[in-house]
Formats: structure tokens, C-alpha cells, sequence
């Protein structure tokens, strides 16, 4: 099996053939680089944005997004299947890919999220890119309720991630934080039912609930009574209040301090532990009827805990909405705060600028369920709101693979990232001097970092998100011109979404390369252009209905000796491939349709009987152990759209909670038919077995070599 | 452990700094694990306990994902079992440690772990699970990730090594019993022959050469022709054997030249032996340097396969009492990570884990037994608290030197919990020391207070221990789980009070005593005072509500009832869905199948008043 590494995996091989070894030592890429790059690269390290500097870069990227002729992307996440069998399959039909695909994106998390605006300068006949790495993390800055935040993270895909250095330090403590739209809305619907609750409800149940146990208790709240009326009477006793007040001890004046408190006076109760507070919140309720108990938040974000005096009840009503409003402004703020890095998706969004991205599908999959909300069940739904919030999205490796110049160009060369930039943009690729192997480029590109620019700049590292995005959209500007696309003719401005020759490949996006299906955003319809096609050899043709799925048999079991177990039953040529999902499932396809059901119907029988003749069955061998199951292809999906992920195929199946060993075709005519049958005499279920048997009576007659069992059972 | 509210972390911190210099506690990454092992099991040796303390990347995902007042022993397990499943430890504490008077001699280590797939056989995880709020809170505490996963140990739990060592494949020494072979057969004396031919003649030829001097082209001529090969420094032979017959033949036959020839078996991919490697030794003397540095080679080789696990082996094999907090579900994480997957039922655990850890001691255990709190689940807490009600001074005594460079400041709980046990045997009497005459064994009275791993534990009354912790009012009383009723598809947002209110106008059977809390926000349970009120209950939802209008309303606008039984059966099949109710949907649907007649055993549960769930959590 295939083992898949990162969010690419599928299509970048890991070459380092052409790129400098000083791009793997990312943190050091600025010093190193400088010594073994030419003279003519610069070197500067990318716009790195964490939550210290995300404000500036955000009102800059804002700028930079704005005058970009398209921005380029590239995600690093934590993994990317949740198990071995959640891999890519050939086998893999159009709504398992996105099942797959949506399971993916809704288990792992985001870590680095690369943007770099391209804008063409006239000026100077060039691109200016603008790479920027985000480093995220999903932090819960807010309660929103529910679950905690949780994601799965890939062994493989860490260890990855490490070896090329990434700062996962960086990421869990200084990563930006973020809320879907779906989230914001929650947390913002939260607060609404929170407040709607009645407030005195909401600060006096406690006091209410408490009763004095402690001797210790019933001392101090008396004192405290004392204090708190002395204080009262002060007040009412206009003009003197205040000096006197201040003849209080010292020690009283530093645990109750006379503040104002949104224009009345207030005392602010210092140095109290919980429980003091608590019984002095009960002591006010309970015998200070113009008094009222209130906590708020105070400078420094510390909780101050107040008594305010209220003049009326009218008063008191008045103060308690306004201290209301300003909590509640306050958590507004929090969730506006908390939507985080999710600005840099709303801007790409209603900028609708050009989104580029390279083999994409599973980038923008992460992208609306993180920021957006939860992924729809079926691809067409989820394609249709993408196409809404993105409306131009175009792939790169869509594009190297649909034009047949380039495909000649880079010979058979793979459309990984890095082997089309090396090829592509050799001058960038390749600031150590070397053989140039790839083409001239055709149009220039500059980097641009804060105030430092360079029109040969090479500082970035491989699989750092910033770095990826670059060389993304360096690779889509010179794909660009060699489809014809002339910059200097014609400034690109808004012309590149509506250019003909660009147009027929826009919002097309590979939904698994592995089977090179795309699939196109605009009608969410697999498209079937057969030159996407023609480049990857393929098995014989797969019908989906021909499949039957099987797990749960003896272990030591191959795909050859399951193909001999079975064509033996059915016939030398009726298995026509056999495929591996993982040690525990395979796949069978059968030349025809009908052998599904027939098989299915026989493995049934088989287990039903039990006796002897089913043990001497050819097919016993794969049925040993009794734990053997089979399904048709469709039980695939259900088990693909199940949110547990175990390792084994075998185990997930039984963790759904099936409790059949065979699921048969067309199960509701079967059990109506069944039901029907239940009521008359058990002659007629007779009949039915005797139909199975002959059918697989009609099926055995054409073997070379019929079993003798057979007759009897028909019996 | 779950992330202590700041606050108590800050006080505990003030009056850790006050009376102590910070304990230094060794970090122990891949860089020097081979010289922390070794120091370990020394001090494994010396000590009379071993503290062990985990820090996880989660624990539970949602606020009934905790074990709950509500849970039975099995419940609690299948809770526990669930997590350990998931998520994954990143840092392993274990502190060997002996009491003598009120000194607490400890030798702390802590090591960093990362589930690496070392030996590329996509194990020991292919996956796992992280909350953010449990790396925030790490990351606060300053700890260092980058390190963690670059440089953290790796491991194979036990399974997982005899599932995989047929895939490692090294020559291994024969350590073959051979047993009195059955008559040959032809085929095998002629294969029996031409082997012992053969090595005879490659024997002797380096037997004569040794004396001789002789030309290097000729040297490597002989060595063309006789098949000879070099082991390291020594020369052998290959012998190709198609079966396990023949490699026991080759071996008897072997035997006859023992006194310098070692075989080795070469293993192929799928186990079984391909060849019968045979080194020759010049003298008796290099023949046991030879069986020595094979045996470090096994050893190394060990240590790279098993990794972090040699150090709970070293453990296990110690037979010393390992010390821990919340041992549920820290030993669900070590069975899981380290020796088996985790056995379906909490008896089986139970009985398991025994085999490995005789005596497993919980420090929140034995904080029940001197009569209090089930309440303070974290260390500090415990340690403040008992700091104030009981004078149990004890000393720490750190072997580690302080090392300057050293800011990291992990692993700390575990000498926390060695303090706070040293601290409750003092407080409890007990003798906290191994009794040589014993050979080993735990003074009788700790031996009372082993391997249990029941939640809640029934022997304690409520105290109001903390300031910080809520005060508890009503006192709590024992309910049979037949007499809870777990109840969804009321309105959201209603609270238990009013919930109650409704349901005490809703149908005869709540005009009796009875209470309802509400375990996370979709989902509550009721408690019948009166037994057998909980059948009548389940009938009136069954009918629809038959003759009660206000309960049919509340049917009819979604309102679901399940049993204990469904509860547990949630818990059992893992369906731990964010809201119960999705579970006890989801185990509903599964119920037909599958009869619950065996699961009989202690029903009995402590009904909190109030149960350990903060609705401000929701």
C-alpha cells in the first residue's frame, strides 16, 4: 500500500535533485542560504505571522490582496487519512473520494496556512509576490459549548513535519486562532440565551443557595453587616460622608475602597478570599435593599467585586441593564477577537480574487470546514458553496497536466510542486549555480517582505506553507505564459479570471489524483475530458456494481487464493480483479453483475446450513473462522461516511455496529418477500432456498468442474 | 491529569518556593535514554516504591466523557478505556522512592515520548488524538514540543513487538532445545551428511591456514571456493535451509563441533529461518567474547524496538509498588501504550494488569480513607489541604544534582505524589517501608489498599474542604442504577429545576421523591427515591403517554427515555458521541441484538446532589 506523508504526498515526490540543500535548515535559511547561494540572490526570510504580529499583517495583507492580480495558497496539516484504508483507492468511486476527502479535512488540523498575493508591476514587467506563512492553531480563545477542541494528529505526518523542520513550538504556542462562521454564530447565539436569562437569577442564585454553618461565618458576616450599613449611613449623610469613612481603620479602608461605579458610589471589596465574598454578597442581598452585589471585569482584566449603591429600585434596574450591556459588549468583543486568522479567508473571499493552488481539493475542503462551517454529506452540495465563497479557483496541477505542450515539455516527468518549480522557474530554484535544465523562464518574478525586495530570492524551505505558496503561484504565472498569455500586453488585472485560454481549466480541481477525477465547481459534476485521462495507466475498468467487499477472513488469506476460492465457484474468468484495501478487506469485481448477488445469496446459504456439504464448499476456505463478511460495493460508502476511524477495516466495519455477515442485494424486496413468506407455511420458504440453489445450480453448470454437493442441497 | 485552574497552581507554586529550593527532576530524551536506563534500574533497585506520573494529550472530549458519580466501576473503565485509545503520552514520570522516617529519598526522572514510527512498521501509532487546550495549557508551563518530537523515545508495546518480530528480522543465537529427533530419513542423512562434510572441510581449512602464511590472492581463493563469508571479524558459513526439519538437523549436527562453532539462525521477512549461519571462534575464550557481544547485540536491539517500554518492564520485573494518581485511567494509558490492547471487560483489566503491576497504590484512594473529599482531584489541592489539617512534615531528598542549565521544570507531579503518599501514610500510621523477612511483600495494611481502581469509592462522607470548591448541601444517598432513567429531547436550554417541575406535573409517578440533574446540555438522568417507579415510568413512554396529557405534549415534541442499561451499553461499545444523547440514541438502535442478562454486578451508586458537572462548563 501506498503510504501518504503530507497534504501532497500523492503528487510531490521528495526530490531534492535541484534545490539547494540550505533550504532544509528553515530556521536557519537566512544565514545559510547567504553563504552558499550566488551573489545575485538575496536573502530574507519570509513574512512569518503568528498572534504577536497578526494585526499589522493583517491590515497589510488587506493592502497586498486588494491590488493582487491572484493569490496563491498552500495548507501543512496533521495528517491525512485517519486510516490505512481511508487512503486514495483506485477503487475509489466519485462520492467515497469526497467522503474521504471530508473525513480528512474534518479530523486533522491546520498548523500553516500559506497566502502570497502576485501583482503584476507594469513598471518594472514583473510579479511582485508577497509570501506570507501563518502559523495557526486551534485554540479555544472563548467557551463556545460542546465538545472541546480536538484533533487527530498522523504519526507519519508529524514525523514528516519534523524532518523538515518545522516549529511546532511556534505553532502550539504563539499559532492564531480562529472561528468558523458556524462557530461565531453559535457563540454569539450562546450569549443572546445567556442574557436572556433574568440577571438577578443570574448573580443571586448563589447567595440564595447558601446557608451559614460556621460560627466563624455567622461572626463575619455580622461584621460585615456593620460595616456595610456604617457605609450606607455615611452616604446618606451628605457632605461628611467621606471624612468620615476615612477615620476607619486602616486595615477596613484597604478592604473597602469608595470608588464610583458608572456614576454612584460604590465600594470595591479588596483581598477577600471566595468563600468572605460569598457571605458578603448573602449579608447585602439579604439586608441592603438599595445595595447591590455586582462582579465586573476591571482594568487588567482582574474581576472586581463591587457594592454599588442605588438611589431606587428603578435605579437599581437601571444600573443592572447597564452593567449587563457591558458585559455582553465585552463578549462580543471576545468572539470579534477570537475570529482570528478566519479575516484572512473572509478577505481572499470577498475580494474574489483568483485562488491558485497546487492538487488543492483537500486544501479547500480544510479551508470550509474550518472557517466556514461543517462539510456538507454530498460533494454537490459542498460544491456548490465553495463555488459561492471562492468562485475562481484554479489548480496547477490541473493545468501542467491538461496542456499538452507542457506535459511534452516535462517529458514524463511527475507534476509534483517542487519538480514543476525547479523545471518551470529554474533561476529561482536553483540560486546555486548549476545545470539548467528547465526552460527559460518568461516572466519575471520578485519577492517582496516587508521592505526588503529581490528579484532572486530563494530563502524559503520546502513544506513550509509560505514557501509552498510561492513557488505555486510562481509555477501558475510562467504555466500562464506558455499557454499564451502575454503580461505585458496585457496587464492582468481582472483579465486573468475571464481569459479564454485560462478559462476552460478555472474551478476544475483533482478530487483524487490517484484516478485523475476532477471535478468542477461550477456544476459539481465529475468531468470526463479524456486527455486529463490518458496519462495514468489504468487497471481493467472498474464497474462498481461488478464489486463485492469482503473482510473479516482468515488472515493468512491472498488476494490469489481468494481469486482461486471464488473461481472455482463462479468459473475461471468471473473474478476479473482482486484489490487490497488493507490486510483485513478486499475488494472483489466480478465480470458480471448478476455474480454479486449470487455470491452474496450462496455465502449466505453457505452459513445458514452449516453442515457438512457447506464445510466441503470451495468457498469454506474463505469463509474459516466465521468471522468472514461480505457487502456489496454501496456498504463501502456507508462504512467511508462513519466519523470513527479505526486502523483495520475489519475493526471499523464492527465498530459501526453491524451484526449481519452478509449484507444482500436489494435487502427491502428481500425482507418484504421474506415477510411474506413468514406468514404461509414453511413450504413455501423451502421454494425460496430452492430458487438460491438453482441459481447457483445454473452458475456451477458452467465449471469444468461441477461439486457434487450441489444436487442435494437443492433438495 | 486535567489542567488545574490557575489559581491553585499559583498558591501551590508560592508555598512550593517558600519552603524549598525548585526540585530538579532529570529530562530524559532520546540523546540519553541508553544512560538514564541504566541509572534507573539501580535506583529501581534501591527504592521500596516507584511513583509513576502521566502527562496525556487529552481526556475526555466532553463534559460526560468523565467519569461521573453516576458512573458504576465498568462504566468508568469503558470511559477510561476510550481515552487511552485516543490520545497519546508525551510525558512519562517515574520516580523510584523510599520513606525512611519523615525523608522522602527520591530519584526522579522524566521522560519525553513520541510515538515515532522507528523501525518503519507503522507502529506503535498510527494515529492519535490531541485536545488544544491540554498542549495550550503544556505550552504554558513552558513545555517544549520541537523536543518532544524530534527527540522523544519511541516504543512497542509488548504485543506489538511479538506481532512485529518477524519483520525485524536479525540473526538471532539458537536457542534451540533440541529434542531427541525421530529416526532420519533418508533425505535427511544425506542432508545431515553433505552439511557436515561441508563445514568439516571449511573448519579444517581455517584451521591450517591460521598456521600458515599465505599469499592474499589465494586467501580470497579459498574463500570463493569454500563459501566463506565474515561475521564481524570471524569467518563463517552459510547454510541454506527449506525448513524448520532441516534447521533442527543442522544444528544437531553442530553440536559435535561446539567447542568453537556458534550458529546463528537468519531469519527472512515472514519469520521462518532461511539459513543457518555458523561462526567460527578462534579459542574457548573468543567463543564466550563472541556469545557476550551477541548477547549486547540482542540487548541493543531490544532497546531500539522496545524503547521507553524496558523502563515499565524494569518495573514490572522490580515488583514494586507503583504509586499514581487516578491509576484508572493512568494504567488504562499504560496497558494500552505498552502492553496489550485494552481487554473488554474492567475484570478482565483488572486481572491483567495485576500479572504486570502486583501492587498498584492510589494516592486519591488513600486521601478517601482518612475520611474526606472526593472533590480535590488535583495534587496541590491534596498537598495544601493536607498541610492544613495534619502536621505530617515531610522532607524531600533529591538525588539528581540541580543542574543550572537545566530550566525545564516537568514531571514534577510525580514527586508530588511521592510527597503526598509519604505524607498519607504518616497521617494513616502505616509503615511505609518493604519488609526484607517479607521477601518483598507490602506491610499487610498497604497490601488492603492495592490494585483498586473503582472510581468512587463508597466509604467517605463530604467535607467542605476547599474554599474554592462549591459547598455541598444535601448529603448523598446510595441509588440502585434500576432506579435511574437517562432522559433527552426536552427544550434546550432548560435547567434541572425546571426540568423537575415539569416532570412533577407531567405523571403520577414523579408526585413521589425524586431528583434530576442534567449531565451535559441535551441530556439528564432522574433518580427514583421509590423503587420499581422507574419501570411504571418506562411503561408510560412506551405507551405514548397514554392517559397523561402533559407527558404525551412532551413526547410528542421529541422527549426520549433509556435505561441504565443503554447507558452502559454506550459506554461499552464506545460510542462516546459530544452529546450523550447521540450515544444513548445510537446504543438504543443497537439494543436488540445483543442480551444484557450477564452484566449483573454492583448496581449500587452514590447520588451526589451534586454532581460533578459545572453547568458553566456547557
Amino acid at each position: 500500500m501506498k503510504k501518504q506523508w503530507l497534504v501532497r504526498a500523492l503528487s510531490e515526490t521528495l526530490t531534492l535533485a535541484s534545490t539547494t540543500t540550505s533550504s532544509f535548515t528553515r530556521s536557519l535559511c537566512s544565514s545559510t542560504s547567504s553563504s552558499s547561494s550566488s551573489s545575485s540572490s538575496s536573502s530574507f526570510a519570509l513574512k512569518n505571522v503568528t498572534k504577536s504580529n497578526f494585526e499589522s499583517a493583517l491590515s497589510n495583507l488587506r493592502r497586498l490582496v486588494r491590488d493582487a492580480d491572484f493569490v496563491s495558497i498552500d495548507l501543512e496539516m496533521t495528517g491525512v487519512t485517519s486510516a490505512p484504508w481511508r487512503d486514495s483507492f483506485e477503487f475509489d468511486r466519485f462520492d467515497i473520494r469526497y467522503l474521504k476527502v471530508k473525513d480528512s479535512a474534518e479530523k486533522f488540523a491546520v498548523v500553516q496556512f500559506g497566502v502570497c498575493p502576485f501583482r503584476w508591476d507594469s513598471s518594472k514587467q514583473s510579479f511582485i509576490a508577497h509570501p506570507h506563512n501563518f502559523y495557526i492553531f486551534p485554540r479555544q480563545e472563548i467557551p463556545v459549548g460542546g465538545p472541546s477542541y480536538e484533533f487527530l494528529c498522523q504519526t507519519t505526518s508529524i514525523d514528516f513535519l519534523a524532518k523538515y523542520q518545522f516549529d511546532f513550538n511556534q505553532c502550539i504556542h504563539e499559532g492564531i486562532s480562529y472561528l468558523s462562521r458556524g462557530q461565531q454564530d453559535e457563540a454569539l447565539r450562546h450569549l443572546q440565551m445567556r442574557y436572556e436569562d433574568d440577571l438577578s437569577e443570574l448573580y443571586l442564585r448563589e447567595a440564595r443557595d447558601t446557608a451559614l454553618v460556621r460560627i466563624a461565618d455567622v461572626l463575619f458576616t455580622e461584621r460585615m453587616k456593620n460595616r456595610i450599613s456604617e457605609w450606607r449611613e455615611g452616604l446618606l449623610q451628605s457632605g461628611n460622608s467621606g471624612s468620615k469613612f476615612q477615620e476607619s481603620t486602616n486595615d477596613f479602608s484597604q478592604q473597602f475602597q469608595t470608588i464610583f461605579f458608572k456614576m454612584r458610589p460604590a465600594l470595591l471589596l479588596n483581598g477577600f478570599t471566595s468563600h468572605q465574598l460569598r457571605l458578603i454578597q448573602l449579608v447585602t442581598v439579604k439586608h441592603f435593599e438599595n445595595l447591590v452585589y455586582i462582579r465586573v471585569k476591571g482594568e487588567s482584566s482582574s474581576v472586581q467585586q463591587l457594592i454599588v449603591y442605588t438611589e431606587s429600585n428603578n435605579d437599581r434596574g437601571l444600573l443592572m441593564k447597564e452593567v449587563k450591556d457591558g458585559l455582553r459588549k465585552e463578549e462580543e468583543m471576545k468572539i470579534e477577537a477570537a475570529v482570528g486568522f478566519r479575516h484572512v479567508i473572509d478577505l481572499l473571499s470577498s475580494e474574489q480574487k483568483l485562488i491558485v493552488g497546487h492538487n488543492c481539493f483537500l486544501d479547500i475542503a480544510h479551508i470550509y470546514s474550518k472557517f466556514l462551517g461543517s462539510l456538507p454529506s454530498t460533494a454537490e452540495e459542498y460544491v456548490s458553496s465553495v463555488h459561492k465563497y471562492f468562485p475562481y479557483i484554479i489548480d496547477t496541477k490541473v493545468l501542467l497536466n491538461a496542456n499538452d505542450v507542457l506535459r511534452a515539455m516535462m517529458k514524463k516527468g511527475s507534476t509534483s510542486l517542487s519538480k514543476a518549480f525547479a523545471f518551470l522557474c529554474p533561476e529561482i530554484a536553483s540560486s546555486v549555480k548549476g545545470s539548467r535544465l528547465g526552460l527559460k523562464p518568461h516572466v519575471n518574478v520578485e519577492v517582496q517582505v516587508d521592505d526588503m525586495r529581490s528579484s532572486n530570492w530563494n530563502s524559503g524551505a520546502k513544506h513550509e506553507a509560505g514557501y509552498d505558496a510561492f513557488m505555486t503561484g510562481c509555477v501558475f504565472a510562467q504555466v500562464c505564459s506558455h499557454l499564451g498569455f502575454n503580461f505585458k500586453l496585457h496587464p492582468p488585472f481582472t483579465n486573468l479570471t475571464h481569459d479564454e485560454k485560462l478559462q476552460k481549466h478555472i474551478n476544475l480541481l483533482y478530487l483524487s489524483w490517484i484516478n485523475s477525477d476532477i471535478i468542477d465547481l461550477r456544476t459539481g459534476k465529475q468531468t470526463a475530458e479524456s486527455s486529463y485521462n490518458s496519462l495514468k495507466f489504468r487497471y481493467p475498468k472498474i464497474v462498481f456494481s461488478n464489486i463485492c467487499l469482503i473482510w473479516g477472513f482468515p488472515s493468512k488469506l491472498k488476494a490469489r487464493e481468494i481469486r482461486e476460492c471464488i473461481s472455482k465457484v463462479f468459473g475461471p474468468s468471473s473474478v476479473s480483479s482482486i484489490y487490497h484495501l488493507d490486510e483485513t478487506a478486499v475488494f472483489v469485481q466480478f465480470s458480471k453483475e448478476e455474480y454479486v448477488s449470487v455470491f452474496l445469496e450462496l455465502k449466505e446459504t453457505l452459513e445458514r446450513n452449516n453442515d457438512p456439504i457447506s464445510v466441503l464448499h470451495p468457498l469454506s476456505k474463505l469463509l474459516e473462522g466465521g468471522n468472514t463478511r461480505a457487502a456489496s460495493y454501496e456498504f463501502y460508502k456507508e462504512i467511508c461516511s462513519s466519523s470513527i476511524s479505526k486502523v483495520l477495516f475489519a475493526d471499523q466495519a464492527e465498530s459501526i455496529g453491524i451484526k449481519w455477515k452478509t449484507k444482500l442485494l436489494g435487502e427491502n424486496e428481500m425482507a418484504s418477500f421474506r415477510n411474506s413468506t413468514d406468514e404461509s407455511e414453511s413450504g413455501k420458504m423451502n421454494s425460496v432456498i430452492d430458487d438460491l440453489s438453482c441459481s447457483h445450480f445454473l452458475v456451477d453448470e458452467t465449471l469444468d468442474s461441477p461439486y457434487p454437493a450441489e444436487a442435494q442441497v437443492s433438495k | 491529569m486535567v489542567p488545574r485552574p490557575p489559581m491553585l497552581q499559583r498558591r501551590f507554586l508560592s508555598t512550593a518556593t517558600n519552603h524549598r529550593r525548585r526540585w530538579p527532576v532529570k529530562q530524559v530524551t532520546k540523546a540519553n535514554f541508553s544512560e538514564a536506563l541504566d541509572q534507573i534500574k539501580n535506583h529501581l533497585g534501591d527504592s521500596d516504591f516507584v511513583a509513576v506520573s502521566l502527562q496525556k494529550t487529552g481526556s475526555f472530549s466532553s463534559p460526560w466523557h468523565r467519569v461521573l458519580p453516576i458512573d458504576t466501576a465498568d462504566t468508568a473503565y469503558f470511559k477510561a478505556k476510550y481515552a487511552a485509545e485516543r490520545f497519546q503520552v508525551l510525558q512519562f514520570a517515574v520516580c523510584p522512592f523510599s520513606i525512611r522516617a519523615s525523608k522522602v529519598i527520591a530519584h526522579p526522572y522524566n521522560f519525553h515520548l513520541f510515538p515515532r514510527d522507528e523501525l518503519k512498521i507503522g507502529m506503535p501509532s498510527y494515529s492519535f488524538s490531541c485536545q488544544s487546550s491540554y498542549l495550550t495549557s503544556m505550552a504554558r508551563e513552558g513545555f517544549d514540543f520541537n523536543a518532544c518530537i524530534y527527540n522523544g523515545i519511541s516504543y512497542l508495546s509488548r504485543a506489538q513487538e511479538s506481532a512485529s518480530k518477524d519483520r525485524i528480522g536479525n540473526p538471532v543465537p539458537s536457542k534451540y532445545v533440541i529434542q531427541s529427533s525421530s529416526a532420519l530419513s533418508v533425505a535427511d542423512a544425506v542432508f545431515v551428511e553433505r552439511i557436515k562434510s561441508r563445514v568439516r572441510h571449511w573448519r579444517n581449512a581455517f584451521k591450517d591456514t591460521s598456521t600458515r602464511a599465505e599469499e592474499a590472492l589465494i586467501k580470497s581463493l579459498r574463500k570463493l571456493i569454500l563459501g566463506s563469508e565474515e561475521y564481524g571479524s570471524r569467518p563463517c558459513l552459510s547454510i541454506d535451509v527449506c525448513s524448520e526439519r532441516q534447521v533442527q538437523l543442522a544444528l544437531e549436527m553442530l553440536r559435535d563441533f561446539s567447542d568453537d562453532l556458534v550458529p546463528l539462525l537468519i531469519p527472512t521477512k515472514g519469520g521462518e529461518t532461511q539459513a543457518v549461519r555458523v561462526v567460527l571462534t578462534s579459542s574457548k575464550e573468543d567463543k564466550e567474547t563472541f556469545e557476550r557481544e551477541l548477547q549486547n547485540l540482542e540487548d541493543e536491539q531490544n532497546k531500539r524496538v522496545r524503547g521507553f517500554r524496558e523502563v515499565i518492564d524494569l518495573i514490572s520485573t522490580s515488583q514494586k509498588p507503583v504509586v499514581a494518581h487516578n491509576s484508572l485511567n493512568d494504567f488504562a494509558f499504560i496497558y494500552s501504550k505498552f502492553l496489550s490492547s485494552l481487554p473488554s471487560s474492567m475484570d478482565e483489566f483488572r486481572c491483567s494488569v495485576r500479572l504486570v503491576f502486583p501492587h498498584i497504590l492510589d494516592v486519591s484512594h488513600l486521601m478517601k480513607e482518612i475520611g474526606l473529599m472526593k472533590k480535590v482531584t488535583n495534587l496541590p489541592a491534596a498537598i495544601s489541604y493536607l498541610k492544613r489539617r495534619f502536621f505530617a512534615p515531610i522532607d524531600m531528598e533529591i538525588s539528581h544534582q540541580d543542574d543550572a542549565s537545566e530550566s525545564k521544570i516537568h514531571g514534577h507531579d510525580v514527586l508530588r505524589i511521592s510527597e503526598l503518599f509519604a505524607k498519607l501514610c504518616s497521617i494513616l500510621k502505616i509503615a511505609p517501608v518493604i519488609d526484607e523477612d517479607e521477601n518483598g511483600h507490602l506491610p499487610s495494611v498497604l497490601e488492603d489498599y492495592t490494585n483498586i481502581f473503582n472510581p468512587c469509592s463508597t466509604s467517605s462522607q463530604d467535607h467542605t474542604i476547599d474554599e474554592d470548591v462549591s459547598v455541598w448541601t444535601d448529603n448523598r444517598r446510595k441509588v440502585d442504577s434500576k432506579d435511574l432513567v437517562f432522559l433527552w429531547g426536552f427544550r434546550g436550554g432548560m435547567s434541572a429545576r425546571t426540568l423537575k417541575k415539569l416532570l412533577h406535573d407531567s405523571h403520577d409517578v414523579f408526585s413521589e421523591e425524586f431528583d434530576v440533574r442534567l449531565l451535559d446540555k441535551s441530556c439528564a438522568v432522574v433518580a427514583f427515591w421509590n423503587p420499581g417507579l422507574s419501570e411504571s415510568f418506562l411503561e408510560a413512554m412506551d405507551s405514548g403517554g397514554i392517559s397523561c396529557e402533559s407527558l404525551r405534549e412532551m413526547i410528542s415534541e421529541g422527549l426520549r427515555v433509556a435505561t441504565y442499561q443503554t447507558y452502559r451499553r454506550a459506554c461499552r461499545l464506545g460510542v462516546l458521541e459530544a452529546d450523550l444523547a447521540d450515544s444513548l440514541e445510537k446504543a438504543l438502535g443497537d439494543a436488540d441484538s445483543l442480551s444484557e442478562a450477564h452484566s449483573k454486578e454492583s448496581s449500587e451508586i452514590d447520588w451526589d446532589s451534586d454532581l460533578m458537572i459545572n453547568l458553566d462548563d456547557l
